[in-house]
């Protein structure tokens, strides 16, 4: 839906990355890559080498732009690797970053499996799952909430103590809290200390 | 008419929490660990997030298992 | 301690102890009880009148001297204290537990500091940013009685040899035993309640070096025979190695084996310590007029309490969890709270210095951004929907939401996007922003597209 309210069709790119071979050894990307550009919405398929190098990156910022895209499906390594590097590339081209979705075809599909059909089929549907889903996906924006100026500091031994003075010298409030009458903690007790044995307090 | 029975090749879903057994998956998959091909997996944020609807849902698109791992 | 005492960024609550925390990084709200100490802190000058004038004076036993020295009901805890304000422990003094005393302690304050009506008092903070610094306590195993701990007078711990080493200590610096002798041999067990499975497991990793220093402290004051017993050294550390190399040039005898046990001799009141030489291969007995236990470090009292507060765990030892073993060690899974010290393993003075100085770089790199970014694949409640039933509320693993005029409200700060309460709303009420049922559903169907009638493979 546009501002309108009215439906729009969204214009979707995929991205089939080979990961040097790590994924192209296993799954069949270009017959990916064929059964991703017949899928409703998608106006757009490449297969990449690395996708997540600075050319790799360049290419979908460019296609964002020239090819006026407005959802981006990625097929390459776990999301848990690149996902926040491929929201910044959305981003760098005015794309809200939440119009991405990847897909893991190597960790999930060619590093699991042996190379053929098995695995390139259960590659296409995972492309076909987050071209399904990226349909639905909406622009989302980070909320900023103040923070307060100011640290607390529990227990006043050495560690509670150090890090207070820190905290304090960069020129913030510290609130040191000891539950005992006095601060210094089991340091305050000890005699000399070692190797140097200097005096503890 | 006749057909040539096929072996049994279940299609099962996987919805696999993002902070543990996806991640496990991921690791299965650093460690070249082999598993048959039948899994497509869904990333949940946290199995929690996965609604008996949900499960339903999925046998009603054509699963034949669900499996919620947390 | 001192610069700690005196900064003018430090507000100093000594004697508190942290008993709410709402809120989330950036924003936590804190209330501190502070224990009444029956002394009006402004008006103490720290002179010790009262201390002289209290009629239990030196008659209860010192936690400063670990029980080696006594002090009052009145007290400072020591001459160095911070801050330097008398104290009135109202488990011994009389008028407190009894009601009655002639209170020669307010007669004798001049400053007239001295108030037995004073109440605990609440202080709500706003802070950013939180350390946990809760330090350790050393261990009290029951399992310690075989080495004769609690039982014999002669058997103490590290911390009462180090009082009884300091100049400033209850014997002026002489190492003796209980009754006053200086001891002709001293020996020193190791890994006391570490490193054993019926106490705790781990390495308590500062015994074999502060074992060290004792010994030689040892052996300087009393120029008598010092034994350690030890399972083996560790001297991991700058300078360590060379350390404990010195101890042994200096004369300090180091046995490889763990005593069976410690018993007193009835003849010559000494204590035999029985174990084994594993480098000989042979049983020793030896006569000990002081045994040292270099008992392990083990969380202070309160830190699981403390960590429920913060939503901060604790490991199966019960020292508090870090975010990380290795990339994030300084980090808790509570955004904003970050940890120092041995509340989060046992570590030397230099570890913990690094550390604490570490999770204050951490700190003022959280306090310096002013403002947080708060990811929006967060939960979202539809109040038109929203029965107000509260199943969310007690799915919500992160207490982040609440029931506001009888609908339910997330808190995006404190909200992780998990969607569990999306899950077990069952009026479909919540929205988990990102992964909808929408979306989800519309995936699960992107599966089944390519040939829906078939198989997968």
């Amino acid at each position: 839906m546009n501002r309108m309210g009215e439906y729009r069709k969204p214009r979707i790119g995929v991205y089939i990355c080979q990961c040097g071979s790590n994924i192209a050894a296993t799954v069949d990307t270009e017959a990916v890559a064929e059964f991703a550009s017949r899928l409703d919405g998608v106006v757009l398929t490449r297969v990449n080498k690395y996708t997540c190098s600075d050319p790799g990156q360049a290419t979908i910022r460019k296609d964002i732009q020239e090819q006026k895209l407005d959802r981006v499906v990625i097929a390459a390594c776990t999301p848990r690797m690149h996902e926040p590097t491929f929201r910044r590339t959305l981003e760098s081209a005015g794309l809200n970053p939440y119009y991405l979705e990847m897909t893991n075809i190597r960790e999930q599909v060619s590093w699991v499996h042996p190379a053929g059909e098995a695995a390139t089929h259960k590659a296409m549907d995972l492309v076909a799952a987050a071209v399904e889903r990226v349909h639905l996906h909406r622009a989302l924006y980070p909320r900023k909430s103040p923070i307060e100026p100011a640290a607390l500091v529990v227990g006043a031994g050495i560690a509670g103590i150090q890090a207070a003075l820190d905290i304090a010298d960069a020129g913030y409030q510290v609130y040191l809290v000891e539950r005992e009458p006095t601060i210094g903690g089991k340091m305050a007790q000890l005699d000399k200390t070692f190797p140097t044995l200097d005096c503890a307090t | 008419m006749t057909t040539t029975p096929e072996p049994f090749e279940p299609r099962i879903v996987g919805f696999l929490c993002n902070w543990c057994s996806y991640a496990g998956a991921d690791a299965a998959g650093t460690s070249r660990l082999k598993y048959a091909p039948n899994l497509r997996i869904v990333r949940v944020m946290c199995s929690g997030r996965v609604s008996p609807e949900l499960v339903v849902r999925t046998f009603r698109e054509g699963a034949d298992g669900v499996m919620v791992l947390g | 301690m001192m610069d700690a005492g005196r900064h003018p960024n430090i507000r100093l609550l000594s004697y508190s102890e942290v008993v709410e925390v709402h809120g989330y990084v950036g924003n936590f709200q804190v209330r501190v009880k502070q224990k009444p100490r029956y002394v009006d802190i402004e008006r103490c000058t720290g002179c010790g009148a009262c201390v002289e004038a209290c009629v239990w004076k030196d008659r209860v036993y010192s936690e400063y001297e670990a029980g080696l020295g006594l002090r009052g009901a009145a007290y400072i805890p020591f001459a160095q204290a911070v801050p330097m304000k008398a104290v009135i422990d109202p488990n011994s003094c009389l008028f407190l537990t009894r009601g009655k005393c002639s209170q020669k302690c307010v007669q004798a304050c001049e400053a007239r500091a001295i108030h037995f009506d004073q109440k605990e008092e609440f202080i709500d903070l706003k802070v950013g940013a939180v350390v946990l610094a809760t330090g350790y306590e050393l261990t009290d195993h029951p399992s310690l009685a075989r080495y004769g701990y609690g039982l014999y007078d002669n058997v103490i711990d590290g911390i009462q040899f180090e009082r009884l080493s300091s100049a400033a200590g209850p014997t002026g610096g002489r190492i003796v035993t209980r009754d006053g002798r200086v001891p002709e041999t001293v020996v020193f067990l190791h890994c006391i309640g570490s490193r054993d499975e019926d106490a705790h497991e781990y390495c308590s990793r500062i015994c074999c070096m502060y074992g060290a220093k004792q010994a030689h402290l040892a052996l300087e004051k009393t120029g008598g025979r010092v034994y350690q017993f030890y399972i083996d050294m560790r001297t991991a550390g700058k300078g360590y190695e060379e350390f404990y190399k010195r101890m042994q040039h200096e004369g300090v005898r180091y046995i490889r084996g763990k005593v069976a046990e410690v018993v007193p001799d009835a003849e010559n009141g000494k204590l035999l310590v029985r174990g084994e030489d594993t480098l000989l291969g042979r049983y020793v007995e030896i006569p000990a007029d002081l045994v040292v236990l270099l008992t392990a470090i083990k969380p202070a009292e309160g830190s699981r309490e403390l960590g429920k507060l913060f939503g901060v765990a604790v490991d199966k030892d019960g020292f508090f969890a870090e975010a990380h073993p290795k990339l994030r060690p300084v980090d808790t899974t509570t955004d904003g709270v970050f940890l120092a010290g041995c509340c989060q393993s046992p570590k030397d003075i230099p570890d913990t210095v690094a550390q604490a100085s570490g999770a204050a770089a951490k700190a003022i790199v959280l306090l310096s951004k002013r403002e947080i970014e708060i990811d929006p694949t967060v939960a979202e409640v539809d109040r038109d929907k929203c029965s107000g039933c509260g199943e969310c509320i007690l799915a919500c693993p992160y207490h982040a939401i609440e029931r506001v005029e009888g609908k339910a409200q997330v808190n995006i700060a404190l909200c992780k996007g998990c969607g569990t309460c999306v899950g077990a709303c069952l009026a479909k009420a919540i929205i988990g922003h990102h992964f909808t049922d929408e979306e989800l559903i519309a995936q699960i169907e992107g599966i089944f597209e390519r040939e829906p009638e078939y198989s997968f493979p």
